[in-house]
């Protein structure tokens, strides 16, 4: 007698096999094949499911914040312009547009720049650089007012929260942009940042000393304002350097 | 009463971007959980979350109104998940040795091992297995490792995972095999427990 395939065992395990019928009654007559099946039931019961961490009470919002601004607006006007006929049209008053543009910018009068004060070659690493050390001198302010809030009564966090929403806009493409220059401590620092900036954008305006409490121990816990002060010094003194524009993870240099 | 996914989908579609926000916030936490279970890791999760709602609005014209928008957004999430990993491969096979040596990291964390009595003995085997399991996770092909997370995990039907990968049934099936078949060589010389035996060679079919 034939035994069964290693195949046809492990998708009877699963209930997959199409002659199910015929290996239970190969099983119930096969001690070798019994055993195999056995085995590799043993083995696959080992591999349970993981534990997967929960995401924080303002995980949708910050998947949302940070989604907004990538969709662009479906329907309404627009729609229309993108039809089969219509993209001709479209494709027309463009040419227009840009033609238009092109002369203008040629026979547009220009200012002279006096030699010597021509702009410098922007190097783009250093543009992302100075704008991750205002990110964090920012963010650092916004944690300082939080800490020192009077924490008497209901407390109104309106222009906190508008500058929270305004950063955490910014923060996730600065940590992209960490990530893919190979700064993985600013990336994680960012990343962190980001969860505290979602705290704050998505609790409500007013909030008791208990909440506000809550906020302060979450920065607290982490560490995050002195992090931030540490990376952001960082960051800023090689904004500094003529040397930074060479590249150098803040990583190295913690 | 509660709007519908579908009324929800119909209002972004007439350009009420914000209504979108209702989706997200319904879907992304579930979303999260199918995803974690192939990467393992929370930050890509988080990415490929945002990828994944990112899609599924640019395709919105695409959803069918009397489907199930979380059964069309879990294949989207699938699908991006598996582009992820495959984007991702070579940094993987190097992960998999840093676990080797990492008793800590977070890929070791991806499956439990059956721990009913756990006395340190029984504890230092378990982390050493939770470590081969996590290891021997990692040698699985992308397409090999969705598909046994889908089935083994997630309790999905082979149809299922035929439809979501876009594979014929035979080609899903054969998947699931090749995956357990890889687990097995990597972890029965090393199984504590089962009936004991060495293993049987030149099975023949039926």
């Amino acid at each position: 007698m034939n035994h069964l395939s290693e195949e046809q065992i492990v998708l009877h395990y699963y209930g997959d096999a199409e002659e199910a019928s015929e290996i239970e009654r190969h099983l119930a007559a096969c001690p070798e094949c019994r055993a195999e099946f056995a085995r590799v039931q043993s083995m696959l019961k080992q591999i349970e499911p993981m534990e997967i961490p929960e995401p924080s009470a303002a995980f949708e919002e910050k998947i949302w914040l940070n989604l907004r601004d990538r969709l662009p607006v479906k329907g309404g006007i627009f729609r229309g312009l993108f039809g089969p006929q219509q993209k001709w049209i479209f494709a027309g008053v463009m040419t227009l547009l840009l033609a238009g543009a092109f002369l203008a910018g040629r026979f547009w009068p220009r200012p002279v720049q006096p030699i010597g004060q021509q702009p410098a070659q922007v190097n783009p690493q250093r543009v992302v650089l100075v704008a991750v050390s205002d990110h964090l001198e920012r963010s650092q302010m916004l944690l300082v007012e939080i800490m020192n809030a009077d924490a008497k009564g209901p407390i109104n966090l309106s222009s906190e929260q508008a500058e929270a929403r305004d950063l955490l806009d910014n923060n996730h493409l600065y940590r992209l942009s960490a990530q893919q220059a190979g700064d993985p401590q600013v990336a994680r620092l960012l990343e962190q940042l980001g969860r505290v900036l979602a705290e704050i954008a998505n609790g409500p305006s007013e909030v008791s000393p208990g909440d506000l409490q809550q906020v302060r121990h979450t920065i607290q816990s982490e560490g995050l304002l002195f992090k931030v002060r540490v990376v952001g010094s960082e960051v800023n003194s090689r904004v500094r350097r003529p040397e930074s524009l060479s590249g150098g993870s803040v990583n190295q240099r913690l | 009463m509660e709007v519908t996914d579908a009324a929800v989908v119909a209002q972004v579609l007439s350009g009420d971007r914000d209504a979108f926000r209702v989706l997200v916030e319904r879907h992304s936490r579930s979303i999260f959980r199918v995803i974690y279970r192939m990467t393992g890791n929370q930050q890509d999760t988080e990415e490929i979350v945002q990828e994944t709602f990112l899609r599924a609005y640019k395709s919105l014209e695409r959803f069918e109104l009397r489907a199930n928008f979380g059964t069309w957004l879990y294949r989207i999430a699938v699908n991006r998940t598996l582009d992820f990993l495959n984007a991702r491969k070579t940094q993987m096979t190097k992960d998999t040795y840093q676990i080797v040596d990492n008793p800590d990291a977070e890929l070791s964390n991806q499956v439990q091992l059956s721990d009913a009595a756990p006395g340190p003995d029984r504890l230092l085997l378990s982390a050493e297995m939770k470590r081969r399991i996590a290891g021997a996770l990692g040698l699985l092909t992308p397409a090999e490792r969705v598909a046994f997370t889908m089935r083994h995990m997630e309790g999905r039907s082979i149809e299922e995972i035929s439809q979501t990968l876009k594979l014929k049934a035979s080609a899903a099936k054969n998947t699931v095999f090749r995956a357990v078949q890889k687990l097995r060589q990597q972890l029965e010389p090393y199984a504590s427990s089962g009936p004991q035996g060495a293993p049987r060679g030149g099975m023949g079919g039926l």
